[in-house]
């Protein structure tokens, strides 16, 4: 059964492929979307009883390859799905372009794929999948720059894959299995020295992917986001970087007790305060988003890591909510800059007066990312937060009045007087307003149904007590407050921080510093 | 031989690194990319190693008392997986040349440095 749910993506591609300058074929396309996001809803109900598995070509034990659904995997696939209807509806009058269509879905079969397989060189094969295709998609508009950020971030996710094949080689000389499950239980087996390396090679290429090293993939995200079409931006940050977080549950999961957890809670620590910091540095609204892509992963990467049964549910909600208000922000960010022809966070002014719905919106999934009470964010950030030591609850805060100082950096182009900025065309066009009205509600009830939704979606046990959710939202206003200050008297016009914005690093530097995380990750995991 | 001595697999260890060293070190894009491509070839390498032992028969049975003893044949996995790996190391090479052959028409260098810096003022000026 979990066939179809590849083939029928690419089924929907190969449609628009051929029909691709048709508005009808357009609007079958995403009634089938929504089809396919209900079963992906019905995938969720269905792994309650337990994993759902089907074996392709039906070669049992080992030699077969598995698809294999699970509860994480299950919501994660739900979330895919629906960032997919919702910029397939996004980009409906945005071009006619067949590469652009074809793409898409191809792209969102790859990460279909890459959900189900239970086979590791089968994650090789479509996670290259997968960065092709998002890499012709960034460089759509066809801009001699962006060729060069794509090139760049191709050739570096090539050079990361080869640290994953080769680190897969070792894992096959111990174990002889390319089964997740087989090596799992083959690796809980095998003697702690020969895993030393493996580990290292393997988690050196799933972290760049993540982008949770600091120092790591700025390079791309610099040059890349700011001239991509906001709908792949959408794509990007609030899926593709999701999956290949799925990607490190899986492969910490295949190492067991092997697995460094309190290493990753110090890398997550590291991503997500220099993400955050370097995320205040932008004045480009994309580029803010973009740099704060890099502080949530880090986010989830410590609720995931730090061992408590909350923080990591936490952790797994925020991936569903980042997905969320993520993507709400990149396509409002792309109407705001059709409506006003810039980017630059200063000179946009009045959003809220010119475009009523995506200010409201906007405000909605800013309320969401800096975690506002009743709004989605706050309840991930609260769980994972919940049962972790003291030093690193208040790291959590301390990482929350970043993304507030940003934010309210950002939030200054809602209000204000409009100062009469001209772009290429005042929004009217309902495809655009309906999706992301929609993440906007999304934004809100993911907040007040938060417990609910959680314990239906990962199928857990978990209750929000009121008081400590009151005083999370005394946190917050204080720490809204203490950022206003901070803002107006220690960000705006600094020059430190005008400095870090032009940092850029070349595409050397990001892979020394892949051989560095990957010494480090040796030293770490060997020594210590 | 010396493959009796150090087992190949080092070899291809050792290619790798070097090859990464040539890449964090190289100017010239092209270079770069062929370095990559050497980088690939170790890994494919360390891969055929894995199966391939000195001594052991090619994995085509023609007899059937042959399949008695297995180990005396290599492993036939890592060179079928292999096959896929290469495909996809020449496709992100040619995608790569491709974008290089872009880059080089307009900036007239395949040098790392200037290209950078001409697109770090490009943005500048958005």
């Amino acid at each position: 059964m979990l066939t179809y749910f590849v083939v029928i993506p690419v089924l929907i591609a190969s449609l628009l492929f051929v029909f691709s300058d048709n508005k009808s074929a357009r609007v079958l396309a995403i009634i089938l979307q929504t089809a396919f996001t209900a079963f992906s809803f019905y995938l969720v109900l269905l792994t309650r009883g337990g994993d759902t598995v089907t074996i392709v070509g039906g070669y049992i034990d080992f030699l077969g390859i598995y698809l294999r659904i699970y509860s994480v995997s299950a919501v994660f696939m739900l979330l895919t799905s629906i960032i997919f209807l919702v910029v397939a509806v996004y980009s409906f009058n945005m071009t006619d372009s067949r590469t652009f269509w074809f793409l898409l879905f191809i792209l969102e079969a790859a990460l279909t794929g890459l959900y189900f397989t239970r086979d590791l060189f089968n994650i090789f094969v479509l996670v290259e999948v997968s960065t092709v295709v998002v890499i012709i998609l960034l460089m759509f508009n066809r801009e001699r720059r962006q060729m060069f950020g794509g090139m760049v971030f191709l050739m570096l996710n090539i050079v990361a894959m080869q640290f994953y094949l080769l680190g897969l080689a070792y894992v096959y000389k111990l174990t002889g299995a390319f089964d997740i499950a087989y090596v799992s239980d083959a690796i809980a087996l095998s003697d702690r020295a020969d895993l030393i390396l493996p580990y290292a090679l393997i988690m050196t290429a799933i972290a760049f992917k993540c982008s949770i090293i600091p120092l790591f993939s700025f390079t791309p995200k610099t040059q890349l986001y700011p001239a991509a079409p906001c709908a792949v931006a959408a794509i990007l940050s609030g899926v593709q970087i999701k999956t290949n977080v799925y990607l490190f549950i899986r492969l910490q999961e295949v190492f067991g007790s092997f697995a460094s957890h309190d290493f990753f809670l110090v890398v997550g620590i590291a991503a997500s305060i220099t993400g955050v910091i370097l995320a205040i540095s932008q004045t480009n609204i994309k580029m803010i988003l973009a740099y704060h892509t890099m502080s949530q992963v880090g986010l989830i990467i410590i609720g995931l890591s730090s061992g408590g049964y909350y923080s990591q549910i936490g952790g797994l909600y925020h991936v569903v909510s980042h997905g969320i208000f993520k993507s709400a922000l990149f396509l409002t960010a792309g109407i705001i800059y059709r409506s006003y022809g810039t980017c630059d966070v200063y000179k946009i002014k009045g959003v809220l007066k010119r475009l009523p719905l995506t200010g409201v919106v906007t405000l909605a999934a800013v309320l969401g990312i800096t975690g506002a009470p009743l709004f989605i964010g706050s309840v991930s950030k609260y769980f994972i937060s919940y049962d972790v030591p003291t030093w690193l609850m208040w790291t959590t805060n301390i990482i929350s009045l970043g993304t507030i100082i940003s934010f309210i950096k950002y939030s200054g182009i809602l209000f204000g007087k409009d100062n009469g900025l001209q772009g290429k065309a005042v929004e009217t066009d309902k495809w655009r307003i309906i999706p992301t009205t929609a993440l906007g509600i999304m934004c809100l009830a993911g907040g007040v149904f938060g417990q609910q939704l959680i314990n239906f979606l990962f199928d857990a046990n978990v209750s929000i007590s009121l008081s400590s959710y009151l005083e999370k939202s005394l946190i917050f206003f204080a720490s809204l407050a203490i950022g206003y200050l901070i803002y107006k008297y220690a960000v705006k016009g600094n020059q430190v921080l005008k400095r870090l914005a032009n940092l850029n690093f070349s595409f050397k530097s990001v892979c020394m510093s892949m051989g560095v995380f990957f010494g480090l990750t040796l030293i770490f995991v060997g020594i210590l | 031989m010396i493959a009796n001595i150090i087992p190949l697999d080092y070899f291809a260890v050792i290619m790798f690194f070097i090859s990464f060293f040539g890449i964090i070190t190289s100017r010239n894009i092209i270079k770069s990319i062929i370095f990559i491509l050497l980088m690939q070839t170790a890994v494919i390498m360390f891969w055929l190693f894995l199966g391939a032992r000195y001594g052991t028969a090619p994995p085509i049975v023609y007899e059937l008392g042959m399949l008695d003893d297995l180990s005396a044949f290599a492993d036939p996995m890592p060179q079928a997986l292999m096959l896929t790996a290469i495909i996809i190391g020449v496709s992100v090479t040619a995608i790569n040349i491709t974008m290089l052959n872009a880059l080089f028409r307009k900036y007239k260098t395949a040098d790392w440095l200037i290209i950078s810096d001409i697109a770090r003022k490009e943005e500048s000026d958005d």
